[in-house]
């Protein structure tokens, strides 16, 4: 018998559950450990950085704008990555779904709804042929969706010549409102994406923990074949996740596009990497099986404030990646010991 | 008292021109464990995939309850009530108990469209089948698997087969890699389950854990099937000489009585 099952017997009272203290169930959470992180990051940042700045109204609506754009993907990845699989198109939709809906729009072919209704539904099908290469000819992900980042970044660019798109004309339209529309309180510049971002957090969240759909996200990355042994829909849950994550891709760019008034090809370029640096600082899984939608956002601030904070703090921001390839593997060798204190002995 | 449950008739297997099963008639009884035994290559896989619906036979007849059985996938055999336990690939080791327990069969609540779990109802669940399988200390139903221990990870699959009513419970090695108590243990949950209603197949090397447990042994060997033999009028050193083919059956004439 393992040492952690003889730990258990001898010292849980017969109701587990109940007796555990609050912080020590807080203390065994995985989202414990990117939470301190971010707690030590925004203390070390407001204490060094000039009056406390960094902590500033200004500052935070500045970093909110952007990092949420990039949360929609992350929010799709964590459970695509959870599944087991993993999309590397992303930055490239995300660049591509702009694109098509102003070229669209631009033209004068159709209005900007019909644009944007195209530009998801093509996102939606890279998603699926995704889904489909993986599932069906049982190609690994990586080399599918490096693939389709090619692909979908050489189309961008070649149906633009290269050449950003104009997006100006977008300022009074209801769609472009709905989106990205603002609200202004002094220093205070908050974007509606804030609250799509709160909204697709919750309903992400509650899915992955509460529902069926979650519980078979969880099979199909932890152990496909018993998933499939007890008649999960393994495939089907898969191209699903891949046609999520590209559809949230392509609305992440949708909105950057809209809030930055311009629609770039060459846009995204990178953001896969970094979208799967948030993903799994926050505690998900490379290898699937394991994943959390609240580890995820702790994620995404962690790396988005930690850019912010050491320009703010006055270290050369050429130094970033630095600090990022530091942080990453200091939290997957936290994790790798945790993982191993876990199964002892088992 | 012996209803027959399930009854495989004149078995055939081909791999190619390579022949693993020959004409093999094998059957089980309602709350019967039976122990299917043979060296290495005997067949015994073999014979369990094809029950389970994993391979196809190349001849023969399933019937189930006396009904002719179309086992073409492993689907159709769940659906008649056959579980199969294979060592490793039963369970998905970073979720709870609680959620392995119910994967795939997930009982929900609320809309219907939201498809949310009944969390509540699979945790008291599981509090009731773990006493049930009989495990007696008290485990936290949200544990993940990978911090159970060997034998605890049987005892789920055991319950599992048990909670979802399964008629036939189908063992492959499960006392493999597992410590002296925790064999105990699985063996108790198999008695368990026949005690409760429902019958056993227990695949093992180690004859000495099968003697323990089984109704009847059948041995298996080069694809043949040797006899059936009651334990209770042999002995081991016997039975693991019908297996290298040694001798054909026992010496006591009571041990083959019910074979005929």
């Amino acid at each position: 018998m393992s040492a952690t099952m003889l730990e258990t017997t001898t010292e849980s009272p017969p109701e587990p559950v109940q007796t555990k203290s609050l912080l020590q169930r807080f203390i065994s959470r995985p989202e414990f450990g990117p939470f301190v992180l971010l707690v030590a990051e925004i203390i070390i940042f407001t204490l060094l950085s000039p009056d406390g700045s960094f902590i500033s109204v200004l500052n935070i609506s500045n970093t909110l704008a952007f990092t949420v754009e990039l949360g929609f993907i992350a929010l799709a990845m964590t459970l695509l990555m959870t599944s087991g699989e993993i999309d590397l198109s992303v930055g490239s939709v995300f660049g591509f779904s702009a694109v098509i809906m102003w070229t669209i729009y631009n033209s004068g072919a159709a209005s900007l709804e019909v644009g944007f209704i195209i530009a998801l539904a093509l996102a939606a099908l890279i998603g699926f042929v995704n889904g489909w290469f993986v599932t069906k000819l049982k190609i690994p992900s990586f080399l599918v969706t490096l693939g389709m980042l090619l692909i979908v970044r050489g189309t961008a660019l070649f149906i633009t010549d290269g050449f950003p798109q104009r997006t100006w004309e977008a300022g009074d339209l209801w769609l472009a409102n709905l989106i990205v529309g603002d609200f202004r309180s002094g220093d205070l510049r908050v974007y509606m994406t804030l609250f799509w971002f709160i909204l697709f957090a919750a309903v992400f969240g509650y899915v992955l923990t509460q529902t069926k759909a979650g519980n078979w996200i969880f099979a199909s990355g932890g152990n496909a074949s018993a998933a499939k042994a007890r008649g999960v829909r393994v495939s089907r849950t898969k191209i699903s996740l891949f046609i999520l994550t590209a559809v949230m891709a392509g609305f992440a760019g949708i909105a950057s596009s809209i809030r930055t008034s311009a629609a770039n090809p060459n846009s995204g370029t990178g953001y896969e990497l970094e979208v799967i640096a948030m993903v799994v600082i926050g505690g998900t899984a490379l290898t699937g099986g394991r994943g959390t939608i609240i580890g995820t956002v702790l994620g995404m601030f962690i790396l988005r404030l930690m850019r912010n904070g050491i320009v703010m703090i006055g270290v050369p921001a050429l130094a970033y990646n630095i600090f990022i390839g530091a942080i990453i593997l200091g939290m997957m060798a936290l994790y790798a010991w945790l993982e191993r204190r876990h199964n002892a002995g088992t | 008292m012996t209803t027959e449950l399930i009854r495989m008739e004149n078995i055939d297997k081909f791999f190619g021109k390579v022949q693993a099963l020959n004409n093999v008639t094998f059957s089980v009884n309602e709350s019967e464990i039976v122990g299917l035994l043979g060296d290495n290559g005997a067949g015994k896989s073999t014979l369990i995939k094809i029950l389970s619906g994993v391979l196809s036979r190349s001849a023969g007849e399933i019937y189930f309850r006396g009904q002719k059985a179309n086992i073409r996938n492993a689907q159709d055999a769940i659906n008649l009530g056959i579980e199969t336990i294979y060592q490793d690939s039963a369970l998905v080791p970073q979720l709870s108990i609680a959620r392995n327990l119910f994967l795939g069969r997930e009982p929900l609540k609320g809309p219907r469209f939201i498809n949310r779990m009944d969390q509540r109802f699979m945790r008291e669940q599981v509090s009731l089948l773990l006493k049930q399988v009989g495990i007696s200390k008290n485990i936290d139903p949200s544990t993940p698997i990978t911090s159970l221990s060997g034998g605890e990870r049987q005892a789920i699959a055991i319950a599992r087969a048990m909670f979802f009513e399964s008629d036939l419970i189908v063992l492959d090695e499960p006392t493999n890699n597992l410590g002296v108590e925790e064999t105990q243990g699985v063996l108790r949950f198999l008695k368990n389950a026949r005690d409760t209603g429902h019958s056993c197949i227990f695949i093992a090397h180690n004859i000495y854990h099968v003697f323990q447990v089984v109704d009847r042994m059948v041995v298996l060997r080069r694809g043949k099937k040797v006899c059936d033999v009651n334990p209770k009028f042999t002995t081991i050193e016997e039975v693991e000489k019908i297996i290298t083919g040694l001798i054909d059956k026992p010496d006591d004439p009571r041990a083959v009585e019910f074979a005929a």
